[in-house]
């Protein structure tokens, strides 16, 4: 069936809708209204039509860890954010590594009727460091890229023919830079985690692993994307090796835009992330990396977790924050504390997360393309509490909060789907 | 204030909780002082029973290892007629697989009164006081780096007592701070009173990275540090920091940082030496100071049992005044 929206503000950077009233979706794709002859009219309500948000990170939680999610719930919660595409990560119990698990992924994802799911697998079996995984077939059952997670390689040599490997069949690899010697630790090393007594990382983990993968990507050539940047350093160096001309991208986590070390200070265990935020001074260069491009994508890192994994001690929980249904309106937020103009965080999650997965019909609300786009009110506002919670992880910091925006339609391939 | 520092008192300001001396206001120290005071006898013993606390049940819950504090809060606990249990935890529900949150809710409905915590997660005191039982009072004997108070309350009894007024006294600690719940709280407590001069020394790889922030001013050479101070704090070294390569050995250590009766010429005439407990003859300092007339470290041990008395009593008041 086709739709006409009228009466609304099409928000879609770099798309000639920019701007426009009204469009009309037929068949799954973005037409032209006039063409269409009939069809259901929606009244916009003077709200946006924005582009459905391509999220690159998102911790799906099957096959094996349903105790903390399902690709229906958090795929649900996920279209609740504004979100019409994920990219799921491969650490699951046991992880992505066979074209089976990845055929699994979609099959559930497909079956749930909520969002999008583009899979990714692991570089090596089991995830284990050791053994290259059939990447070949692992792109042939529907992979975007291949990717490592938080599990280290064996050793270096090991990592280099991965990425060789990957290289040589046109593979995009996604690495976490860690270096190893200077993993672990559940705090930044600042005064706020030095002052709790928390054992603490330095951002040099993060910076001493992504000048030695630099170093291999440049050896190897393969096209990589390193993901939850957390410092200024690390921008700083990406942006160095872009301008070098080396073939990456990278990412930042919403949580890391929003917040910085001082969220710990109440032990708040939703904010023991894989990565701990850092400094303030780190925080604005995240952004200005968003801002100026150096940092291509902005991701979600929604990890939901059971209640019991964040009842403990703050070291002793475990690392993530549930933040999927929140994800459209935290960018408005950014946008109406001056901190990150929407049409930017907006670019972060559309286009330039399309060109990342390489899918040029989504991303731009234009004629043709699939039809992914919500209908959000930037003057409404979102509350989140208990009792309308939606994805199976409660451990997050959204609950109790009152969001600029409210989504009132989301529409994927032309189909009208409904989160929250 | 927020996290542990706010959690430990009442709106009005009473003793909850103890969980942290960061923001522990100078009036409630010198309440708890006092307090212990009041639980030396003429002759500077602590007396001998008082029935302050008849028919209250105190709880040990050590996480982690320790013979000295427990047995400081045993006693105590057992002067002031409390009943006292003492669980190790390692080695009853934790081995059985019993989460943290159910063991303490298991204790909650046995009805205890007052939970002395020990563990070695930074932030475990508050995590129970905060999610788990908040209606039963929780001292914290030691979690993590993070913090030790009722042995920064003792130190600054004991300095109170020896020397008066840390407003008007130089403290230098000396050693492995960074490593020290007891240097943080004792850090923390210090400033609550006061004390303009405080002083860290120690090399690069011991120090933490926030000393400035609280005004402590550092050194790494002994010798500008002890000028004129009246009061040394020892801390004690664990053998742990060479195999992390923080430290060559511990006759280098010696050899740069131990307190001697040389370095002690330093000092101001009276100054005294403290250390929390057990000390390495020989590491942090020589048999000559150890048992020289400047050192107060046995009276910081009859003090702590004064101190964790006084900790009892206060936050268990408020707990009977904000039940009743």
């Amino acid at each position: 069936m086709s739709v006409i929206i009228r009466n609304m503000t099409i928000v879609s950077p770099g798309s000639p809708m920019h701007g426009k009233t009204d469009i009309g979706i037929s068949r799954g794709v973005f037409v032209d209204p006039q063409t269409l002859s009939g069809g259901k009219e929606i009244d916009g309500h003077s709200s946006w039509l924005v582009p459905g948000l391509i999220d690159c990170r998102v911790n799906l939680r099957e096959p094996g860890l349903e105790h903390k999610g399902t690709i229906a719930s958090e795929t649900r919660a996920a279209v609740a954010g504004g979100v019409t595409t994920v990219v799921a990560t491969p650490v699951t119990d046991p992880v992505v590594d066979s074209p089976a698990d990845v055929r699994l992924v979609l099959e559930r994802a497909t079956a749930s009727g909520y969002c999008r799911v583009l899979p990714t697998a692991m570089l090596t079996q089991g995830g284990e460091g050791s053994q290259l995984s059939e990447m070949a077939a692992l792109m042939d059952a529907g992979c975007v890229a291949l990717a490592q997670g938080n599990r280290p390689f064996r050793t270096k040599k090991i990592k280099f023919n991965a990425l060789k490997y990957a290289q040589s069949l046109g593979i995009r690899v996604i690495l976490d830079p860690e270096s190893r010697d200077f993993a672990g630790g559940c705090a930044h090393t600042g005064r706020i985690g030095m002052g709790l007594g928390l054992s603490l990382n330095s951002p040099l983990s993060e910076t001493l692993g992504l000048g030695a993968d630099l170093d291999l990507v440049e050896a190897t050539g393969v096209a990589a994307h390193f993901s939850r940047i957390t410092s200024k350093n690390s921008v700083e160096r990406i942006r160095r090796a872009k301008a070098e001309g080396l073939n990456i991208t990278c990412d930042v986590t919403l949580p890391h835009l929003i917040h910085s070390e001082s969220a710990i200070a109440n032990l708040d265990p939703n904010f023991h992330l894989e990565r701990p935020l850092r400094t303030e001074e780190d925080r604005l260069a995240l952004i200005s990396g968003i801002a100026d491009g150096t940092v291509d994508l902005i991701v979600s890192d929604h990890a939901p977790h059971e209640t019991g994994a964040k009842l403990a001690p703050f070291p002793e929980t475990e690392q993530g924050m549930s933040i999927a249904e929140g994800i459209i309106q935290l960018l408005i937020q950014l946008d109406t504390k001056n901190e990150l103009p929407f049409e930017i965080s907006l670019t972060a999650m559309t286009t330039r997360a399309a060109r990342f997965i390489n899918q040029d019909k989504l991303g731009v609300i234009d004629y043709g393309n699939n039809a992914d786009c919500v209908l959000i009110n930037p003057n409404q506002t979102t509350e989140f509490n208990e009792s309308n919670w939606l994805s199976a992880g409660r451990n997050s910091p959204l609950i109790g909060a009152l969001l600029p925006s409210q989504i009132f339609g989301t529409w994927i391939s032309g189909k009208h789907i409904t989160g929250r | 204030m927020h996290g542990p520092a706010a959690l430990q008192l009442t709106t009005d300001g009473r003793l909850r909780h103890l969980l942290t001396t960061e923001g522990l206001p100078k009036s409630l120290i010198i309440e708890l002082l006092d307090t212990a005071e009041t639980f030396l006898s003429s002759q500077g013993q602590p007396v001998k029973k008082v029935p302050l606390l008849r028919g209250k049940t105190v709880v040990n819950l050590f996480f982690e290892n320790s013979t000295r504090t427990r047995t400081t809060f045993d006693i105590a606990a057992h002067r002031l007629s409390a009943d006292v249990v003492t669980l190790d935890i390692r080695t009853s529900s934790a081995s059985k697989g019993e989460t943290l949150f159910d063991t303490l809710k298991n204790l909650e409905a046995m009805q205890a009164d007052l939970f002395v915590v020990r563990h070695s997660a930074g932030g475990a005191p508050f995590f129970i006081a905060d999610r788990v039982t908040p209606n039963i009072a929780v001292i914290n004997a030691g979690d993590g780096t993070h913090a030790h108070p009722t042995q920064a309350l003792l130190d600054l009894m004991t300095i109170r007592k020896n020397k008066g007024d840390p407003a008007q006294l130089s403290v230098a600690i000396i050693g492995d701070l960074k490593h020290s719940r007891v240097a943080r709280s004792l850090i923390h407590g210090l400033r609550g009173m006061g004390c303009p001069d405080i002083r860290a020394i120690g090399p690069g790889t011991l120090l933490p990275g926030d000393l400035e922030h609280l005004a402590v001013r550092t050194f790494h050479r002994i010798d500008d540090g002890l000028k004129d101070v009246d009061v040394v704090v020892l801390l004690r070294l664990q053998k742990e920091r060479m195999t992390a390569a923080l430290l060559p050995s511990e006759r280098e250590f010696f050899n740069l940082y131990g307190m001697t009766e040389s370095r002690l010429q330093l000092t101001k005439d009276n100054a005294i030496v403290m250390h929390p407990g057990p000390i390495n003859r020989g590491v942090e300092i020589a048999n000559e100071v150890a048992d020289g007339q400047q050192a107060v470290i046995l009276d910081q041990v009859t003090n702590g049992i004064a101190i964790r008395m006084a900790v009892m009593a206060m936050t268990l008041s408020t707990q009977q005044d904000e039940q009743s």
